[in-house]
């Protein structure tokens, strides 16, 4: 029963007269009621349920009625109270339709991503691996996990046996192994790195942010880390000093590699600044202001898709160019330079290790 | 850093406001433009879906060698239509990016990397007379 305040506010002098000032209106509507015994009893069922329905009134009703007899003055404070009290209340009411809506975005959001998440896990069966895996706490983006857990146990593995290879290379290069055995160690450590790109693939399907960060490799190596690994034009100048002596046609055509290297590197870092500006402009685009606005949301991420591609022609190139500098040099000299290579990364490890240890001056 | 051309190239981002990675853009008018006219048209020609970074990456290299390409970007609307008709004006599937030279199909950004690191792309652009030095 909802009272309009003002029409309460004038029958306060006539409080203990309310509900009869009410029965009477609804005693017109039982006007049609011809049988006057009756109508006694509703009347009474009628006050009994205003007198319920109406909580907070009746209550204020007897309270006011007291008080009308203890202060007669300050009617103004009353309304001034209960208005007060309305916009307070509407303002709360307000706040919490805000919360909770925003709570609905964020939940949205949180479906969206877990839903991503659950077609990238499907993607990667096949990828788990089973055994000293704590399966307890992973949920649902336990398959992302998984499929980096397993990389990154793959990658040890991988690690292991380049650090293998190096070993071998470097007795074999001392031991003066003839060409054709040396053509195998060359071959097998060419496949060695090819077998990494591989892996890299997939595990940048999982979570291309993983591969990205380079979080698998060494703090050193991260600092020469482009796109998701090392820079082919800067491997060729650590590498190439290593090699000599070259001929002048594989002088020719190791500048010529550099340069096109060199030229594929700044395409592919100018299509990456291009999808950072893609992604900004989509993320910022519409209304601000609003909360997070998943459309913009869910429209950025469909573009961030593109960095998957990128990670892939990084690698492509890498591969590439070791190809490629495995035609121009002969055997001994491409085992030279995988040795090289090995010892060079190598040492990049132990730097890091170094300075993880070494005492730093108090702040 | 920026590419050769890398004045004339701010100056058209500055005018053209959407960076396609430099080159000559071309547009799609409906059904009447002839893609084989402009595949047989222009010594280089890259089609791509508009704001596609791989494209960029394309247009970036392609101009870095001092080749101009023309290149038509493509509304996701019209994009099966064009792969469609360009697909039969190669005779075979096609993929955005795809990059024509000479009048043929020559691939995609995996097959100009490639090319280009084995040091068989600039003369073929050259054959093609898009490159003159």
């Amino acid at each position: 029963m909802d009272f309009p305040s003002t029409q309460f506010v004038s029958s306060q002098t006539m409080a203990t007269y309310e509900p009869i000032h009410q029965i009477g209106m609804w005693g017109e509507n039982f006007k049609s009621i011809s049988n006057p015994n009756i109508s006694a009893s509703v009347i009474v069922d009628v006050v009994n349920k205003l007198e319920n329905e109406s909580e907070t009134t009746s209550h204020e009703m007897l309270a006011s009625s007291s008080k009308h007899d203890q202060e007669a003055s300050k009617p103004f404070d009353k309304i001034q109270r209960r208005l007060a009290q309305n916009r307070e209340a509407a303002r709360k009411s307000r706040l919490r339709k805000k919360a909770y809506v925003q709570q609905l975005e964020n939940s949205r959001l949180k479906l969206i991503q877990l839903e991503q998440e659950l077609e990238r896990s499907r993607q990667q069966q096949g990828l788990y691996v089973g055994g000293g895996l704590d399966t307890g706490h992973l949920g649902i983006s336990g398959a992302v996990n998984s499929g980096i857990a397993a990389f990154e146990l793959g990658y040890e593995r991988w690690m292991e046996e380049r650090n293998k290879q190096i070993c071998e290379l470097r007795s074999a290069l001392n031991a003066q192994i003839s060409d054709i055995e040396l053509r195998i160690l060359v071959e097998s450590g060419m496949s060695h790195y090819f077998e990494l790109f591989r892996m890299k693939s997939s595990v940048a399907k999982a979570d291309v942010f993983y591969v990205m960060s380079g979080k698998w490799k060494t703090s050193a190596e991260r600092f020469f880390s482009w796109i998701g690994g090392f820079r082919p034009s800067e491997l060729l100048k650590v590498l190439v000093p290593q090699i000599d002596p070259l001929t002048d046609q594989q002088i020719l055509d190791v500048c010529n590699l550099k340069q096109s290297c060199q030229q594929a590197e700044d395409a592919l870092s100018q299509g990456m600044e291009k999808l950072r500006e893609t992604v900004s402009a989509t993320l910022a685009s519409d209304q601000m202001g609003q909360g997070i606005y998943v459309p913009q949301v869910a429209m950025a991420m469909e573009k961030l898709e593109a960095l998957v591609r990128f990670v892939n022609q990084a690698d492509h190139l890498r591969q590439q160019t070791l190809q490629q500098m495995s035609y121009i040099l002969t055997t001994r000299q491409a085992a030279r330079g995988l040795l090289a290579l090995g010892e060079y990364i190598q040492r990049l490890q132990a730097l890091s290790t170094l300075w993880a240890n070494h005492p730093r001056k108090p702040a | 850093m920026a590419a050769a051309g890398g004045v004339r190239s701010r100056l058209h981002n500055f005018l053209e406001g959407a960076d396609i990675g430099g080159g000559r853009r071309l547009v799609i008018t409906g059904c009447k433009t002839s893609l084989k006219k402009l595949v047989v048209e222009n010594a280089v020609i890259v089609f791509g879906r508009r704001g596609c970074c791989m494209c960029h990456v394309v247009n970036r290299l392609l101009l870095g060698l001092g080749v101009n390409p023309a290149v038509c970007e493509v509304d996701e609307e019209k994009e099966e239509a064009v792969l469609n008709e360009l697909s039969i004006v190669n005779g075979g599937g096609i993929q955005f990016p795809a990059v024509f030279v000479g009048g043929k199909l020559f691939g995609g950004l995996d097959r100009v990397m490639s090319t280009h690191i084995t040091g068989e792309l600039v003369p073929i652009l050259k054959e093609a007379g898009a490159l003159w030095l």
